[in-house]
């Protein structure tokens, strides 16, 4: 290499050791101080989400024709499934008929004020983390649209996460499969209550789980509203395998996200934007109307 | 310096696509392939830009591009862990420099072969590190899979760098 000045060849020798340092450093500190880094990435994210969606346009109608062709070549099979479902659904379709009139009938017996979805907004995800250590999306709603921390995330399918990152104009949506991801739960129909515990694997885990009857693969899982972040009843998954380890096997196809549900249930349960509370959060005329009497 | 006669000759634009393109690819690595099977592990696109320019032009891939690109990384995917993917392409970087004499003049499966070996040692990083914060070993196959499909994935993310090189001389007009 050759030598200009002698400074400038001791830069050059030490900018490879120094950004290896801060690279590492940063990494290792990261997680201790991850506020620091919350608000970079949430103004990066914000300012990237056009950029990201108007390239994901093409890959959406690529996968699109990929999924055409994909059901030309199965639409026999697909038929035949479709009609057996059919039949399937349309007596379940009479017992949901004769348990809604029946349930109509308890309500008005029993005055229950039903506790159901405040507001619920649609998000297309525009990114996804991609690594192999990380289960996250970004999608293109965010507190614009009075998206707030802490609000699950839904498919038609069943839940898929909960918002974690909140910029305007994007949200950054934790999947029940993350290694961070911990879901209060109930096998459907028992008490049995246990932790959804993500690894990173498709299948995350059930932990602090001891059933007086035991769980057999088949059996749905739902969120037990423990926490107070996640309604209860929302359909988490199946139990999948129970060999050692009880795994579940998410209703979301969480692979394929591209449209997501975000809905608002009035819970606040979840932990404050940062722990420590803001001094002047409490203040001002809206506070005092609110106080009890 | 082999290339330092390239420097008046290339344009201010010429200089700046490998740059350009890195970065490119770094947002690449971010875009949700919804592709059936494929699973929510995407190639590494920024892995293989910091490789090609890293083999053929690292004049002009300076290590900031390199930390920033990876930063940028970091950020956009959500990882607690920023920085570890700066990291990583640093040492990639690093490593095929110093083995830069192997990749020159060889067939292009050559060149596969050490990006296949670039890949696998830094996910091994990543493996290895996520381990460590985490304090338990991780499952280890979604990171042999995204080695695996990043490697697979080389021809295409090769290909489409090789064509950005070839418009540079035009560029440099």
């Amino acid at each position: 290499m050759r030598v200009s000045a002698p400074v400038r060849a001791t830069v050059q020798r030490l900018t490879l050791p120094f950004l290896i340092f801060i690279s590492a450093l940063l990494a290792v500190l990261g997680k201790a101080d991850v506020l620091l880094f919350d608000r970079v990435r949430v103004v990066l994210a914000d300012a990237f989400a056009p950029a990201l969606q108007v390239a994901g346009e093409p890959i959406v109608s690529v996968s699109k024709a990929i999924g055409a062709v994909e059901d030309v070549v199965t639409v026999y099979r697909q038929n035949q499934e479709l009609k057996l479902e059919n039949q399937r659904l349309l007596q379940w379709q009479q017992v949901a008929r004769r348990v809604e009139s029946e349930n109509e009938e308890l309500r008005n017996l029993a005055k229950f004020a039903p506790q159901g979805a405040v507001s619920s907004v649609a998000a297309q995800v525009i990114a996804d983390s991609g690594g192999a250590f990380l289960r996250n999306v970004l999608v293109n709603v965010g507190g614009n649209e009075g998206v707030t921390r802490g609000q699950p995330a839904l498919t038609g399918d069943g839940l898929v996460g909960r918002v974690i990152e909140l910029g305007d104009r994007t949200a950054r949506i934790l999947l029940l499969t993350d290694i961070n991801s911990r879901i209060p739960v109930v096998v459907e129909g028992t008490h049995e209550r246990a932790m959804l515990d993500g690894d990173n694997s498709d299948q995350p885990r059930l932990v602090y789980f001891q059933p007086k009857t035991p769980v057999k693969p088949g059996d749905r899982i739902v969120t037990s509203g423990s926490g107070g972040i996640f309604p209860p009843d929302l359909p988490v998954g199946v139990v999948a395998s129970v060999n050692g380890v009880i795994r579940v096997e998410p209703y979301a196809d969480l692979a394929r996200l591209e449209m997501v549900r975000i809905v608002n249930y009035g819970l606040d349960g979840v932990l404050p934007d940062n722990a420590i509370p803001a001094p002047h959060a409490r203040r001002g005329p809206h506070a005092r109307a609110a106080a009890p009497r | 310096m082999p290339y330092s006669r390239n420097r008046d000759y290339f344009g201010f634009i010429a200089r700046m696509v490998p740059g350009t393109t890195t970065f490119l690819f770094t947002l690449l690595s971010l875009l949700p392939f919804h592709v059936p099977s494929f699973g929510s592990i995407a190639p590494s696109f920024a892995l293989m830009a910091v490789f090609h320019w890293t083999v053929y032009r690292p004049d002009l891939l300076p290590l900031g591009v390199v930390f920033f690109a990876g930063l940028l990384l970091d950020l956009l995917n959500g990882t607690p862990y920023v920085g570890l993917s700066a990291l990583a392409l640093l040492l990639v970087r690093t490593g095929v420099l110093s083995q830069r004499r192997l990749f020159s003049h060889r067939p292009f499966s050559v060149l596969w072969l050490g990006f296949f070996g670039a890949a696998a040692g830094a996910f091994a990083l990543e493996w290895a590190f996520v381990s460590l914060m985490q304090v338990q070993l991780m499952v280890p196959r979604p990171f042999i899979f995204q080695t695996l499909v990043t490697a697979a994935c080389f021809p295409i993310g090769s290909y489409i760098l090789a064509l950005a090189h070839r418009a540079m001389p035009a560029l440099s007009a």
